[in-house]
């Protein structure tokens, strides 16, 4: 059967011009705006931060050290109260149809892309919902008290308190620069809104056009401040369905797939025209409850039902050894991991016990949510739901599973109507507190990501200490005290850690899984002759 | 005249009963009507406010309904609750692609089905005319979504000789004018025409193929019936008995007439057609009007909803009406049988 597909697809010297210099990407859902500001799903980051724009600095995982972007150096100064960036001359913005920038990019646009967020006063700042998800819940909004523009090539950040995990918040794929002269060409011309659909930035890939459903196409920047992306033309052709995705890098319709199917991995891995790839995720798939409805507002509900499910049967049904049953909510790549115990033990009658003294000795019925798509942390949520679904009918509790169109999905999730939910979190920097605030803090809550929807005050003044600490070994301490503390509470029940894979056929090289945040396509590029077989 | 204006009355009642309907859907979906008309929510307060205004939504309901009807005419078709984008610009291309698949459809039916079923009819009883109606009637009985899946297997998985989705490699950047991919990359002057056009062919056999396997056969058993009741009739042994040659007769006296049947019943392959269409858009990934509807189902997005069930529905009544005219008119006869009811 493989030597069919080799027949199917002539030698890459024989293709056409544009496929020879371009790459498709499958991509597993429409982004919902090309402005990573706006969001947190690890989709429309893909699509967006690492290709169109840049940050002030990046993250290098490998080293865990964080390299110059944007900004050339950076000093902590003031006790670590005020951070000053020098910025990078002669760095320009992309020429498009809809925008020819006259200057080069400047503290001015630090300030802007900044104060969109920061600012409720800013004229940008409804544009788009006028939520920052990652902004409030990381708390970069009230860590912030002023930024101001030194010269034209220096900006100084002033922060309310020291704060040990700011750098590695600016490093992520959400503190993207913008244009201020773009945004004031679109506010002159009234429609602001345009700044998120037809962006404009300074990174490596052109915005060319977005067709829902169909696809995202970029052209190489050219003139791109570091050594220019590889490929002439880079397409996301959207694919939701897994299966038709693994199918489509059979055919060569697509050159590289994220989340292949797990139990179709090993089929694929065999055949010398594509190659599986992998890298550990900080992520990690838990079980939400809604703690505002009862009765998960109870703790000792929330505890049944986490003895009642059975996760390492889960594990190995959905993800074939793919990943590890999660402790807490910090992966063993975190430097503050602890080795603890495996968590909640699987005990039906202990479960059994805590309802009843709860009050429900008959149990009641309740929905879980699952999500639609396929995640890094989650490959098969809807069967997941099955599987829990068994496991609480055991103890009385009889569940049914509700799912909606993704974007729908984590709308109404957002909105608190659900009463528990088979969801996860992808951590974007290396700080182990990207972990806990924006997925439980009381921030997070108003900003509608933590879908637990709990706010619990000691568990905030918990995680302020943490990061106002510097030191590692306290750190690590405290994070310690806080995985306890989750674990005593329930909000949420961890269920596994696990690896993100990516299929790609073998004349593509240069694009890994990134183990932290969204893909880079920068190195990736097509080789001139196919592999021998 | 009296007929072509009975039926454009018709024609016209039964698209103001589905705009009534559509306008009604308003009221049905869940949350604001105002926003399920016009994708508009009440966040953006300004915008809610003057398009409440504009719509009349605080009017009586025939007065908001005329003011719909008015919008819909003017292609004031609101924007999407997802992308924000307005419904009637982005249905244009998405509407052109469904077209070419309909077209190129009908015409390989027709092509191929009227020839066939006519050779069936000659040779009645024959192998080949068994083979025909045994295919005919056992392909007809296959479910549209199986065969797609099972020939993108067969085709695209194991022969690796066709691609699975889309209109065309995306690589190739084609602006989108149209939507028709074939009409674009000739419209547009595209660098690779040639090559474009190849791929964009590569990926239509298939999908047409799916599509037409349906209408074709039937319109082989429709050809085929319709031709032995013509050879039944007095006037072809007449012209039998009178010598005429067998060519002859066949073409100027059997196809004529047994053209008048095949030609009352393609609104209804048509129709057939119009539901398959769906299926196969979503399963092929065609950026048409038929996924798009049932995307807007799944994202529960009202304005598009609307706008795809009105779109959907008057392409079938238009061609409907429109094979119902032509056949009237192309053949006196049946105006007169009509009169006589």
């Amino acid at each position: 059967m493989m030597t069919a597909f080799v027949q199917g697809c002539s030698p890459a010297s024989q293709r056409p011009e544009p496929l020879q210099q371009g790459l498709i990407y499958c991509s597993e859902g429409n982004p919902e705006s090309f402005n990573p500001q706006l969001v947190t799903s690890g989709t429309t980051v893909d699509a967006t931060s690492a290709q169109l724009y840049d940050r002030l600095l990046d993250y290098d995982p490998e080293r865990q050290e964080f390299l110059p972007g944007l900004a050339k150096t950076w000093h902590a100064l003031d006790q670590g109260t005020r951070y000053r960036f020098e910025l990078r001359p002669n760095v320009g913005f992309h020429q498009t149809n809809w925008f020819t920038p006259t200057r080069n990019f400047n503290a001015k646009d630090v300030i802007f892309s900044f104060e969109r967020w920061l600012d409720p006063t800013h004229p940008y700042h409804a544009i788009g919902g006028g939520r920052y998800p990652f902004f409030s819940s990381s708390g970069l909004r009230s860590l912030i008290s002023k930024i101001e523009q030194v010269d034209d090539y220096t900006v100084d950040i002033h922060l309310r308190r020291a704060d040990s995990s700011f750098l590695a918040n600016l490093a992520t794929d959400f503190a993207i620069i913008l244009s201020a002269e773009y945004g004031a060409q679109l506010l002159q011309q009234q429609q602001p809104e345009q700044i998120d659909r037809q962006p404009v930035g300074t990174g490596p890939f052109i915005f060319e056009e977005f067709r829902k459903d169909a696809v995202v196409r970029y052209r190489r920047n050219q003139d791109y401040w570091r050594q220019a992306a590889a490929i002439e033309q880079l397409v996301f052709s959207i694919t939701p369905n897994a299966n038709k995705r693994m199918l489509k890098l059979l055919t060569g319709e697509c050159d590289v797939i994220p989340y292949p199917l797990v139990d179709e991995l090993q089929q694929l891995a065999d055949t010398s025209e594509i190659k599986v790839t992998s890298a550990i995720n900080p992520s990690v798939a838990f079980w939400a409850f809604n703690t505002e409805r009862p009765p998960f507002n109870q703790p000792l509900v929330r505890r049944a039902l986490a003895h009642a499910i059975n996760r390492s049967a889960i594990i190995d049904a959905i993800y074939q050894g793919n990943a590890r049953t999660a402790t807490g909510m910090l992966p063993e790549t975190s430097w503050a991991y602890a080795a603890q115990e495996s968590g909640y033990v699987y005990d039906p009658e202990l479960a059994q016990e805590l309802l009843q003294q709860a009050g429900f000795p008959q149990g009641f019925s309740m929905d879980i949510w699952a999500m639609p798509v396929q995640r890094a942390y989650n490959p098969n949520a809807q069967r997941m739901a099955e599987l829990i679904q068994a496991d609480l009918a055991r103890i009385g509790v009889q569940a049914n599973i509700v799912s909606y169109e993704w974007n729908v999905f984590r709308q109404r999730l957002a909105q608190g109507e659900h009463d528990s939910v088979l969801i996860g979190w992808v951590a974007d920097n290396a700080d182990p507190d990207n972990f806990f605030r924006p997925v439980l803090s009381c921030a997070a809550k108003q900003s509608g990501n933590n879908r637990a929807r709990w706010c619990d005050p000691t568990f905030d003044q918990l995680l302020l200490r943490a990061i106002s600490e510097d030191k590692r070994s306290q750190r690590t301490e405290l994070y310690r005290q806080i995985e306890q503390y989750v674990f005593t509470q329930a909000p949420l029940i961890p269920i596994a850690n696990s690896l993100r894979f990516q299929a790609q056929r073998t004349d593509v090289e240069g694009l890994t899984p990134p183990s932290y945040g969204g893909l880079d396509f920068r190195q990736a590029r097509r080789l001139e002759q196919e592999p021998q077989q | 005249m009296r007929y072509t204006l009975q039926r454009l009355l018709l024609l016209l009642i039964t698209l103001v009963l589905l705009s009534l309907f559509t306008f009604s859907l308003n009221y049905f979906f869940p949350g604001d009507v105002l926003t399920n008309m016009t994708g508009i929510r009440a966040i953006d307060a300004n915008q809610y406010a003057s398009v409440a205004l504009e719509r009349d939504i605080n009017a009586s309901f025939p007065q908001q309904y005329i003011t719909y009807l008015g919008h819909i005419l003017s292609g004031q078709w609101g924007q999407s609750l997802i992308t924000q984008e307005d419904v009637f610009q982005t249905m244009t291309p998405l509407l052109g692609a469904s077209l070419e698949l309909i077209v190129l459809t009908m015409l390989l039916s027709m092509l191929l089905g009227a020839p066939l079923g006519i050779y069936a009819a000659l040779t009645e009883g024959g192998s080949f005319d068994r083979i025909i109606t045994g295919l005919g009637l056992s392909s007809y009985s296959i479910p549209v979504f199986w065969l797609a899946q099972m020939l993108i297997l067969f085709f695209a998985v194991k022969l690796g000789i066709a691609p699975i989705s889309g209109q065309i490699n995306p690589l190739y950047d084609v602006p989108v004018t149209s939507g028709a991919v074939l009409i674009d990359i000739w419209l547009n002057d595209y660098p690779y025409p040639y090559a474009a056009l190849l791929d964009a062919l590569n990926h239509l056999w298939l999908p047409i193929i799916v599509l037409s396997i349906m209408p074709m056969t039937m319109l082989i058993r429709i050809t085929r019936g319709a031709v032995l009741d013509v050879l039944r009739q007095n006037y072809i042994r007449a012209a039998r008995a009178r010598g005429l040659k067998g060519s002859t007769i066949l073409t100027r006296h059997v196809l004529p007439n047994a053209m008048q049947q095949v030609v009352g019943q393609l609104g209804l392959l048509f129709s057939l057609l119009m539901s398959n269409i769906i299926i196969v858009e979503v399963i092929f990934n065609w950026p048409g009007i038929g996924s798009w509807l049932v995307k807007s189902i799944y994202e529960r997005d009202y304005p598009i909803l609307q706008a795809g069930v009105l779109v959907f529905a008057t392409l079938i009544l238009l061609v409907n009406v429109a094979v119902e005219l032509f056949h009237a008119w192309r053949y006196p006869q049946v105006r007169k049988e009509l009169y006589a009811e």
